[in-house]
């Protein structure tokens, strides 16, 4: 099997590499990906992208604290009252409330993905502008529904 | 590996299983829209309801039907979704096997755990550990 000249000293062993510079091609050839953050501009669309995995990625732990609330649930009363004293002290509404913000913007900026798959808003200008209202839409839904829990006293600090 | 070239409106068709993989992807983000507003919503009547609150909700077949379709469509795109993110950042292909068994099993095991615990809540059973031998 053929393997492209190592670029460098030999200790940059692209075959062994973990730093995401060079993937094995289905054909066996290692080859460099293509560029990455430390070669990009900042632009809106980048910024958009990245936040959504990281709210993919808050979402999944939050996944395990919604069964873990099930879980409470079905053992009784106690477990159930451990878990909505544990989840009501100001550090569980904050993690609620991030947990909150990221399920509004991944709902977001997953509408914001259709449109694109429809074949629309994908010119640089309506990227950025759709990119926008996917944040503030996410922002205002969040703000408000806490804002209606808090007003209606169902959550209290 | 790869059969004959397919065409549908001049477009290729996937010789594997890309375009399966992206069609579930968005089928489970399109099912999501309208659970994830439902969960706000839910979210907003569960608050501050407490133990009592929480067990008349769930005694209505509606709750608990839609609670157990969003947990199983949410851990179904979460599978994939992380799937993507550590195909991207983890190469070497015994780690990558490893966490990928991993983030599926913790998958399986919560949807398994959550319809259980779900179905029992849905049908009034007694608390845990009833009935599991305590």
């Amino acid at each position: 099997m053929s393997t492209s000249p190592l670029p460098g000293d030999a200790s940059n062993d692209p075959t062994d590499d973990q730093s995401g510079r060079f993937v094995r091609q289905p054909n066996g050839r290692v080859r460099p990906l293509s560029p990455h953050l430390q070669v990009w501009r900042f632009h809106l669309t980048m910024l958009g992208s990245i936040l959504n995995r990281i709210a993919a990625g808050a979402l999944s732990v939050g996944a395990l604290f919604v069964v873990g609330w099930l879980a409470a649930a079905a053992f009784g009363r106690g477990a159930y009252e451990t878990y909505a004293s544990i989840m009501g002290s100001p550090v569980g509404l904050l993690i609620w409330f991030g947990l909150s913000l990221a399920g509004a913007y991944h709902l977001t900026a997953g509408v914001r993905h259709m449109i694109w798959d429809a074949g629309s808003g994908l010119t640089p200008k309506s990227a950025t502008s759709l990119t926008i209202v996917s944040m503030v839409a996410a922002v205002v839904i969040v703000v408000a529904f806490w804002a209606i829990l808090f007003m209606t006293g169902k959550v209290v600090l | 590996m790869s059969g004959p070239k397919r065409f549908i409106n001049d477009v290729k068709v996937s010789e594997r299983h890309g375009a399966g993989e992206w069609l579930q992807e968005r089928l489970s983000s399109l099912i999501l829209i309208p659970l994830t507003l439902w969960g706000l919503w839910s979210g907003w009547a569960l608050s501050g309801a407490g133990y009592d609150g929480a067990l008349a909700w769930f005694r209505s077949p509606v709750n608990a039907t839609l609670l157990a379709a969003t947990l199983l469509i949410s851990l179904w795109h979460m599978n994939m979704g992380l799937k993507v993110i550590v195909d991207d950042y983890i190469h070497r292909p015994a780690s990558r096997g490893a966490l990928l068994g991993l983030i599926g099993l913790v998958c399986v095991v919560s949807a398994a755990a959550g319809v259980f615990f779900i179905v029992r809540l849905a049908l009034g059973s007694a608390p845990l550990p009833a009935g599991l031998g305590a």
